[in-house]
């Protein structure tokens, strides 16, 4: 029996780096310091075996040569081929993914579209005011969640980072620490929160457009209720948010997947810019998957845009709500598509996932999904953290080197995709 | 009904009833001996047992907090309800209110408290927010309070194999924190005070006599 201590957790965006392993005859058997997904996730069991294909409706066993020449043969036979997800494998996998697209001429596209595209957007559009989860930890006396259920989603977001853990400059941390948690039901989040806002779907950006009027000193045109929340809230908001030395805004979906979209986010920006007049506050957005913020830092160094990029011109082209997964699958315009380490099956809207059925549809990934019974292929991978290694982005877009624990006989993403991507370029004779 | 309105004008103008009525005479406002107002620190030194916050019936009343190296316990006006139960579960007499610590000195009163951790596994989600915000592994282990990463095995509860586990109940002082801090409901402190008669022990927050026992049932689900 073996105890590895600091191993990163590939679930979340908090990316926790604590965890402490126990190994006994290859094997994990217990993690400490993790919440309930992380341990889900090392604890894990109901690993693919070999890859498996899909042949007159049924599922057999093939090697891992057999399911790298269909997948070459697939995308370079296609005439728009996707390659979707990258949010779940570390950044070397995402590289050389950019490569093979760049190769066939495809679209490359991560789970970025369908969580905090529009942040992203609005980032482009106003800029980031953002700071390393330490500093919140350190400094801030000011919590938002906004659209976001840390509990649920990010279990330890709370407890390591903001609300409950002791602060350098705080002498009473959490009992100074104020949490307003913004939402459109009373979440688990909500429940330990001083002060929480109920929004009526939809009107975020009224809110925050109220709460910018209120910190410039133009509250007389607020009126006495802005999408359900009433004016004496926002006025104690607002001065919650004014009084603070340090506030920290999150956000989540609830606020970038809603109507509005990257409106919202870039009102939330506005607001925090606005707060900067008054006192020191950041914003940071929720990451989802533990490296989708890798997938964009990715994409970005090596094609110049984050997401949804296009390569069918034999240049990076990026133009979101057309280049994006949702949107080129709901077209009907892809011919294959290649599901790196995501579940499109669980997340997309039915069109979509019928479509993902119709085209030859290929699965990179360590477990079944709900995206297997539409793939035609799937090949398992060793799982980043575990039995492969890499390089992944915390949410605040701090790097962390990922460490393996066992040795097995899968491939990392890495290894897989390299594989594929010098087949691809024998065949192509290059 | 006009000679009703006719009887109700008459009654109005006695003269006596006007008298009466502008010159009311109370008695003299004084604070009467028995009054207990919002608890005052003393001059004794508080050893953060938080025996006042375990007592504490009115949620958000009372804390311990930390003022430079010293500890001191804070009452906030808007919840306390002034019980004065915290001045006389506290074993410094840190606190005062009244003539309540006079009154316990010459009764011999005191409090004898016992609690019991439960942790629901199936509601728990292992955020680790009450091992973290608990005051009592805070001093224990500092690096858990920085950082959420529990270092040490005498912490009272902490994420072990999967699980939050307590593992040093004794070190329980009752002070609901986790309780507060848990958005499931998952962890529960349950407490048992019985008053005694006798002086006050130096076993700090437990008083003087035995603690009661606890009655089972109150185990751990799992």
């Amino acid at each position: 029996m073996q105890k590895i201590e600091d191993m990163v957790c590939t679930f979340c965006g908090c990316l926790c780096d604590d965890v402490t392993l126990t190994v006994e005859n290859n094997m994990i058997i217990a993690a400490d310091n993790c919440c309930t997904v992380g341990n889900a996730k090392f604890m894990g069991k109901n690993r693919l075996k070999t890859p498996i294909r899909k042949k007159d409706g049924a599922w057999e066993k093939v090697s891992y040569e057999e399911a790298i020449d269909y997948t070459v043969e697939t995308l370079l036979n296609a005439d728009r081929p996707l390659m979707f997800g990258w949010s779940g494998t570390h950044g070397e996998a995402q590289c050389i993914g950019i490569h093979m697209n760049e190769l066939i001429g495809g679209v490359i596209d991560s789970t970025t579209s369908v969580c905090h595209g529009p942040s992203i957007l609005a980032i482009q559009e106003v800029g980031h005011p953002g700071c390393t989860l330490g500093q919140v930890k350190n400094r801030a006396d000011l919590i938002i969640y906004w659209g976001s259920n840390p509990v649920e989603g990010h279990p330890r977001h709370m407890s390591r980072y903001t609300v409950y853990a002791d602060g350098y400059f705080l002498e009473n941390a959490f009992k100074e620490r104020k949490v307003i948690v913004v939402d459109v039901r009373e979440t688990e989040s909500a429940k330990i929160a001083d002060e929480f806002v109920r929004v009526k779907p939809g009107g975020d950006y009224a809110v925050l457009s109220a709460l910018r009027a209120i910190v410039r000193g133009k509250g007389d045109v607020v009126p006495e209720s802005v999408a359900g929340v009433s004016r004496e809230q926002l006025f104690r908001v607002a001065d919650l948010c004014t009084s603070c030395k340090f506030g920290a805004l999150f956000f989540g979906l609830g606020l970038t997947m809603v109507k509005g979209k990257y409106k919202n986010v870039s009102n939330a920006i506005e607001l925090v810019d606005e707060l900067n007049r008054h006192t020191k506050f950041t914003l940071t957005p929720m990451r989802g998957h533990w490296n989708v913020y890798g997938s964009n830092e990715v994409f970005t160094w090596m094609t110049g845009y984050p997401y949804a990029v296009d390569f069918c011109r034999g240049v990076a082209f990026y133009n979101p709500g057309e280049t994006s997964a949702i949107d080129i699958l709901a077209r009907k315009e892809c011919d294959a598509c290649l599901v790196v380490a995501s579940d499109p099956g669980a997340h997309f809207p039915r069109a979509c996932v019928e479509h993902l059925k119709d085209i030859p549809t290929i699965v990179i990934d360590p477990f079944q999904s709900l995206t297997t019974p539409v793939a035609d292929l799937q090949i398992p991978v060793g799982v980043t953290g575990i039995d492969a290694e890499g390089a992944a982005y915390r949410m605040d877009g701090i790097p962390l080197k990922v460490n393996k624990v066992l040795h097995s006989d899968y491939p990392g993403d890495a290894e897989i995709l390299s594989r594929i991507y010098e087949r691809m370029m024998e065949v192509k004779g290059q | 009904m006009s000679s009703s309105v006719i009887w109700y004008l008459k009654e109005f103008v006695r003269a006596e009833w006007l008298r009466k009525f502008f010159f009311a005479k109370t008695a003299p406002l004084e604070t009467p001996a028995h009054f207990r107002g919002f608890p005052q620190t003393t001059e004794n030194e508080c050893t953060h047992c938080f025996a006042c916050k375990m007592i504490c019936p009115s949620p958000g009343a009372i804390d311990v907090l930390q003022e430079g190296d010293t500890w001191a316990p804070r009452i906030y006006l808007g919840h306390c309800i002034r019980c004065g139960l915290c001045v006389e579960a506290c074993p410094e007499d840190v606190l005062t209110t009244g003539r309540l610590l006079e009154v316990q000195k010459i009764d011999q009163t005191s409090y004898v408290s016992a609690f019991h951790v439960m942790i629901d596994t199936v509601l728990c989600k292992r955020c680790g927010n009450c091992s973290v915000a608990c005051p009592v592994n805070k001093e224990i282990d500092p690096y858990l309070a920085g950082t959420g990463t529990a270092s040490s095995e005498e912490v009272i509860m902490r994420i072990i194999r999967g699980e939050m586990r307590v593992i040093h109940p004794e070190k329980c002082t009752g002070c609901k924190t986790c309780e507060e801090s848990c958005p499931n409901h998952a962890i529960r402190v349950a407490r048992v005070v019985q008053g005694v008669h006798g002086p006050k022990g130096p076993q700090g927050a437990l008083g003087g006599g035995e603690a009661p026992v606890l009655e089972e049932g109150g185990e751990e689900r799992s």
